[in-house]
């Protein structure tokens, strides 16, 4: 996978139905009394959270507050939309729309190929084995993201890749037919790389959470493997399959490695586009507007996200 | 970047019965998998050659920027552990209600792309932070901290912390004693985890360490492309191969580490429970 | 090895609808299942009649649980067969069975309510909606659950659960009903409640039922005939009564309610003198070959053995364990051997720990089994 986080898609993990219960532990709400007394007693309960709550604070919400800020500033102070128009307009819009659409494209392919791998590997009755060597594959190409895995494929299907001088001998150079590896459709190609074994370890605890009982149910009710998976598996597994299709969606938004090793940041996407603001290339009067194409990333992300959890709450309900 | 799956309730053994399924689609998808995945390692291998694969270390800043990765990922796991592990077990046992919070805030460096956090930090970090790598390291964290928590707290809930603490104070034990002797040897396969996740993360890493201008190993990979691209190849498969040599070896040690203690299969990515076959 | 018929056992305890023929009849023939090194069924033949409850008792591993799926269609047998009325059914695909299965937990479909779910079968069968929801909800009412109909399953308790199951495979008309542990999930008070739901609605309808559990509480209070199992073999199958009270094999013996074993050596012509005591052997129905040794042990129950005070007895009272009408004595026989004599409450009340008893044998045959 790219430079980017992807948690599990594991059903109830995101929205823990129930916390352990109180027991003799405390809330970390603001303090019951507001006497001195109360007070000590409050910050003494939160005392252990208070490190990572510093940390976060500092690494996380400070610059995101920079950005959220500088995303309305003028490059001299005194607040202004016009960065916010310059983001969502030109060539910036044009990164937006392209963005959404490679990331589309790449959570939606790989989601049904992850799925069926995922299936595939997960009904083999020899499975441990299977099972084991594919997690782990799984988990090395889904952390393979980048640099690494740019070049495999240039050594691939590279002007000069391996693959393509076997097609151009075949008679078929994909070259002289519109492809190109370092343009976006060969940007997806590289994509899919990381994010079918993203998919594959994100939806299998869901897959293993369709019970053994309700596919023997259904069969003991007469239903055939089709009626099964259209009446029961399918609608059971469509909560978790979209969110972790969404998942996918995010982790291709915010991918920037792939696409900077390979095309060493000439095509218009949107994060490679805020690269380019750190990198120095900027014009005067327009220092701000990567921090405003930076908060429509996370804004559509974050709702992408959102919808995320909300259906994993209702996976996780079903898959208990 | 790391991605965990982990299970609550695991199936571990497969199915019984009939297959049900056509056999035959199922290796038909797994071979077109097998293709897709490995075809791009030997074209690269090819492509390379095999001789480059031992040249690389003998290359201008290999040394240099592989050291620095390493650097990193040792600062990066050591301070995402001393971190996250006491923040949850805190969690877990003074403040349950928080949890939920705790699992939304670590969700967040996802939703954040890292090159939005770069523009920020770059923003506000003081300039002494700025010209150390261990900036760096300090930033990794936060990325890393959605995985290192979720690990840990997978191992945590396997392990009942609550109960198991009570169980130990009620026979006597201090609190030291406790989270030393009985919480900590529970969760070595979880802290495992956490610190694979995280040093395959600071590893590959590119993204903040180009844009921060440092040359970590991948930034060198990408430079060096300019010099040799079969060098770069050459390196990129390198890392992999070592990285998945990493994980199997992590993996088969969680596995014989949790068989022993009566866990299941330990996949670097779930702890998962083998269930007793009744009858 | 006694086996009553069905139609005998039904008979003698009135639990045969009477003239019901409706029903099918299953028969199992010498089923045989390993799994890997394990045989899991060796050789299992049970013949169950029409409208008869016949619940397979076992321990974990016996192989009640796979003989239930093979009938079922999820396994299959290596050799033997499985007929339903007279007709072979090894090669029939589960979902052809007709046949209705509760499983243990957990087999509702999380994505429809009570009511989809009891009808999911209906639909199979291309029942039209109106007709499917008429008949779940009568099924529903059946079982006791109608207000529940619009509610899911996560929303339902264990019980509910298991009884919106029950409803799910009897909306079918099964010819046969195969219950796999249904109540080994729920809590103590919950599974009585079910326990006789069943039995009543399976009587009511008349269905074939094969029940497994390991429960032995359950299956003789269920079942019209029980047949108790060991490493994937039959040991008994007889009416609950029968297997208390004439029980084929030392495993049996003990497994069904609590069963004593004294040492004793073996006299000739038939008599067994045990705790100073010489009673004949229970002819017939007795255990196993005892292999010509002298050295046995008796099994005999608690309520089977006398106990006076005395001062110089054979046994010192040690436990005393309150079940009710009726106390549970631990006495400890010389030879470090500990039996369990049960007196009424009454009577019990006055012994104390300690005191000096003497244990004998009523004149009546008893069950002798190697000396184990």
């Amino acid at each position: 996978m790219d430079q980017t986080v992807a948690a599990s898609g594991a059903p109830g993990s995101l929205a823990d139905p129930g916390a352990l219960g109180s027991g003799p532990a405390g809330r970390a709400g603001p303090p019951a009394k507001l006497t001195a007394v109360g007070v000590v007693r409050w910050l003494r309960r939160i005392a252990g959270i208070v490190p990572f709550g510093v940390y976060v604070t500092l690494g996380l919400v400070i610059p995101m507050i920079a950005v959220v800020i500088g995303a309305f500033q003028k490059p001299n102070g005194g607040f202004t939309m016009d960065n916010i128009k310059m983001a969502t307009s030109g060539v910036y819009l044009h990164g937006y729309e392209q963005s959404i659409i490679l990331s589309v494209i790449t959570a939606i392919l790989p989601g049904i190929f992850g799925l069926l791998i995922a299936y595939a590997i997960f009904t083999a009755k020899r499975g441990a084995i299977l099972r084991r060597v594919a997690i782990t594959a799984s988990g090395v190409f889904a952390n393979f993201g980048g640099v690494p895995l740019a070049f495999l494929f240039i050594a691939t299907i590279g002007s000069s890749g391996l693959v393509t001088q076997w097609l151009s001998d075949l008679g078929f150079n994909p070259y002289d037919h519109g492809f190109n590896l370092y343009d976006l459709g060969g940007v997806a190609l590289v994509y899919m790389y990381f994010q079918i074994p993203l998919m594959v370890l994100v939806i299998l605890p869901a897959l293993e959470g369709l019970r053994p009982a309700w596919r023997e149910a259904a069969e003991n009710l007469g239903a055939r493997t089709w009626q099964y998976w259209r009446h029961v598996g399918g609608p059971v597994l469509l909560p978790s399959f979209l969110g972790c299709v969404l998942l996918l969606f995010g982790s291709a938004l915010a991918a920037y490695a792939t696409a900077e090793a390979l095309t060493s940041g000439a095509i218009p996407l949107t994060s490679i586009q805020i690269g380019s603001f750190l990198n120095g290339n900027v014009i005067p009067g327009q220092e701000n507007v990567g921090k405003a194409l930076g908060l429509g990333l996370v804004i559509i992300i974050a709702v992408a996200m959102v919808f995320y959890v909300m259906l994993q709450r209702r996976a996780a309900k079903w898959l208990r | 970047m790391a991605a965990i799956a982990d299970t609550q309730a695991a199936s571990g053994t497969g199915r019984q019965g009939p297959a049900r399924s056509l056999p035959v689609w199922r290796w038909v998808i797994l071979l077109v998998a097998a293709v897709y995945f490995l075809v791009p390692l030997w074209a690269a291998l090819r492509f390379a050659g095999i001789k480059a694969l031992g040249s690389v270390v003998t290359q201008a800043g290999f040394a240099d920027a592989l050291w620095l990765s390493v650097r990193l990922a040792i600062v990066t796991t050591v301070i995402t552990i001393v971190l996250m592990l006491p923040t949850a077990v805190y969690v877990h046992l003074r403040l349950p209600q928080v949890r939920r919070l705790l699992e939304g805030i670590t969700i967040l460096p996802i939703v954040i792309p890292p090159v939005v956090l770069s523009v920020g930090v770059l923003q506000v970090a003081p300039s002494f932070l700025k010209s150390t790598p261990y900036l760096l390291a300090l930033i990794y964290v936060i990325l890393a901290m959605p995985f290192a928590y979720r690990a840990i707290d997978a191992g945590l809930r396997a392990l009942d912390l609550k109960t198991v603490v009570e169980a130990s104070n009620s026979l006597g034990a201090g609190w030291i004693t406790t989270l030393w002797r009985v919480v900590l040897p529970n969760l070595k396969t979880a802290l495992l985890s956490a610190t694979v996740l995280t040093v395959a993360l600071v590893l590959g890493e590119f993204t903040m360490a180009s844009l921060f201008l440092y040359q970590t190993f991948p930034v060198w990979i990408v430079v060096f492309d300019q010099t040799s691209g079969q060098i770069s190849v050459a390196a990129s498969l390198d890392a992999l191969f070592v990285t998945w040599l990493f994980l199997m070896a992590i993996t088969m040690f969680g596995t014989r580490q949790s068989r022993r203690t009566g866990g299941g299969e330990a996949t670097l990515f779930s702890v998962a429970r083998q269930e007793t076959r009744g009858n | 090895m006694t086996t009553n018929t069905a139609s005998d056992a039904a008979a003698a305890d009135g639990t045969r609808p009477a003239g019901g023929t409706r029903g099918t009849s299953v028969v199992l023939q010498d089923l045989s299942r390993s799994f890997g090194g394990t045989r899991a069924l060796d050789g299992l033949s049970i013949e169950i009649a029409p409208g008869e409850l016949v619940a397979l008792l076992g321990p974990s591993g016996c192989g009640k649980t796979t003989a239930l799926r093979i009938v079922a269609g999820f396994e299959s047998a290596d050799t033997g067969s499985v007929l339903v009325d007279g007709k072979e059914i090894s090669r029939v695909p589960a979902a052809k069975r007709d046949m209705g299965m509760v499983f243990q937990s957990y087999s509702l479909f999380p994505n429809m309510n009570a009511l989809d779910n009891v009808g999911f079968g209906l639909r199979m069968r291309k029942l039209g909606a109106a007709k499917r929801r008429q008949r779940a909800g009568e099924l529903l009412d059946l079982v006791g659950l109608a207000p529940q109909a619009k509610q899911f399953p996560h929303q339902l308790s264990g019980g509910q659960q298991q009884r919106v199951a029950l409803a799910r495979a009897l909306a079918i008309e099964p010819r046969v009903l195969l219950l796999d542990e249904p109540l080994s999930a729920l809590d103590a008070k919950v599974r009585l409640q079910l326990r006789e739901q069943i039995r009543t609605i399976q009587q009511r309808l008349g269905t074939t039922t094969l029940f497994v559990t390991h429960d032995q509480e359950e299956a003789l209070s269920m079942a019209d005939r029980v047949g108790v199992m060991s490493h994937g073999k039959l040991e008994q199958i007889a009416a609950p009564d029968e297997l208390y009270v004439h029980p084929a094999t030392a495993f049996v013996a003990e497994f069904v309610g609590v069963m004593n074993r004294i040492p004793a050596e073996l006299g000739g012509s038939g008599m067994v003198s045990c705790v100073s005591c010489t009673v004949p052997v229970k002819e017939g129905d007795s255990v196993t070959d005892l292999g010509g040794d002298n050295a046995v042990d008796v099994l005999v129950r608690p309520e089977g053995l006398n106990m006076e005070v005395a001062e110089h007895g054979n046994g010192i009272v040690t436990t005393k364990t309150f079940l009710g009408s009726v106390t549970r004595v631990g006495v400890l026989l010389s030879g470090d051997v500990t039996v369990q004599i049960d007196k009424p409450s009454s009577e019990a009340a006055a012994l104390a720990p300690g005191t000096s008893v003497s244990v004998t044998l009523p004149p009546e045959p008893v069950l002798v089994a190697p000396r184990r």
